[in-house]
């Protein structure tokens, strides 16, 4: 849902992270539960392990920053948690999501320096715009492997063909395997 | 003919298994020509099933021949009353949206082949097998038809490599 269509609420972007434990995600939701916010978008995860909290919280004006770093400055002060907030501008809730094809990257070989760095320099000069992105680090210690995932949306006009034709010369230079597929949802 | 509105979640009546057809009369093959009609309207759209423009009855209609993933592999038009699948093999993901659920896609794991048998509005029997895209297509619309949204077989996270522990 497009949040533009809420303006009598303010938003606010909230990241939290600390060592991952049970009960993260139960905190976190408590404080703004009672604070009467509401979580409108969110993505959490584990990363090695601390475990992450990415989230668009709304609440009814008036309502300021401080009143929500205040309640987690208290709930987090012995659990060890960091919260950091940002205060959403009206164009920043507004968006229009992308409008070409998704597709589903793939990258992994022996790990290696730059394979994020070069892999999305090469997408961002032609315009794609990356919608989710994970990395691992996965083999052994003696032959550590380097994996990327990333979704990214192309700008119209650009076919799979073209980022697979893109990124086939990194792919020799980075000695990795490089695979391009089509995920754009088929609506039934 | 006539266009009809198509029905969101959370009306309960896409939660709802349908009832069977008993009697193919000329109120249920209007119903398909609306099926169609409102297949037709909406952009993009591969099918529709009876719940999603608000009748509790198992009569669905799918057409992928327009759609790229289906334009080489398909049986056209097809008007399905009291559609049953008779088997199933083969799977494959594919991120799936639908009309009753705007604003939201998910990866759903499909059989890849099937076999098929319904009812036309003629009352001829027909039994075949669909494949590829067709066959995602009928699953997705013979769901409507059990009150089962594609919310209901998300099949993983974006990213289930990464969480994966151990392979059970």
């Amino acid at each position: 849902m497009n949040l533009c269509r809420k303006p009598n609420l303010a938003h606010f972007a909230v990241t939290i992270i600390g060592k991952d434990r049970t009960g993260i995600v139960a905190d976190a939701s408590e404080v703004l539960y009672r604070l009467g916010c509401n979580v409108e978008d969110s993505s959490c995860t584990m990363l090695g392990g601390e475990f992450a909290m990415i989230l668009i919280v709304s609440h009814e004006k008036p309502f300021s920053k401080k009143q929500l770093e205040a309640e987690f400055a208290a709930k987090n002060a012995n659990t060890g948690l960091s919260a950091f907030i940002r205060t959403l501008k009206e164009d920043e809730v507004c968006y229009r999501g992308p409008e070409g094809e998704l597709c589903l990257i793939s990258v992994y070989g022996s790990d290696k320096s730059g394979i994020v760095y070069r892999v999305t320099r090469e997408l961002a000069d032609r315009g794609v715009s990356i919608a989710d992105l994970n990395t691992k680090l996965i083999g052994t210690p003696e032959e550590p492997v380097y994996v990327l995932v990333l979704e990214a949306a192309l700008p119209t006009g650009m076919a799979v063909e073209d980022v697979t034709n893109l990124l086939e010369k990194l792919k020799k230079e980075l000695s990795v395997e490089i695979s391009v597929r089509l995920i754009t949802p088929v609506s039934l | 003919m006539a266009v009809r509105n198509i029905v969101t979640y959370p009306n309960q009546i896409l939660k709802t298994p349908c009832q069977v057809v008993e009697q193919i009369d000329d109120w249920v093959r209007q119903l398909v020509d609306d099926l169609v009609d409102t297949m037709h309207a909406g952009p993009g759209s591969v099918g529709v099933a009876s719940p999603q423009i608000g009748v509790s009855l198992r009569v669905c209609v799918i057409d992928v021949s327009k759609n790229r993933h289906g334009k080489d592999n398909n049986h056209g038009l097809l008007l399905m009353i009291n559609p049953e699948i008779l088997a199933r093999s083969g799977a494959a993901v594919m991120r799936e949206g639908c009309m009753s659920v705007p604003d939201y896609t998910g990866d759903v794991e499909r059989s890849t082949e099937l076999t098929l048998r319904f009812t036309e509005p003629d009352g001829t029997v027909r039994e075949f097998e669909a494949s590829g895209f067709e066959a995602v297509a009928i699953q997705h619309e013979l769901d409507h038809l059990d009150g089962l949204l594609f919310l209901d077989r998300i099949a993983s996270l974006k990213t289930g490599l990464f969480r994966r522990k151990s392979y059970k």
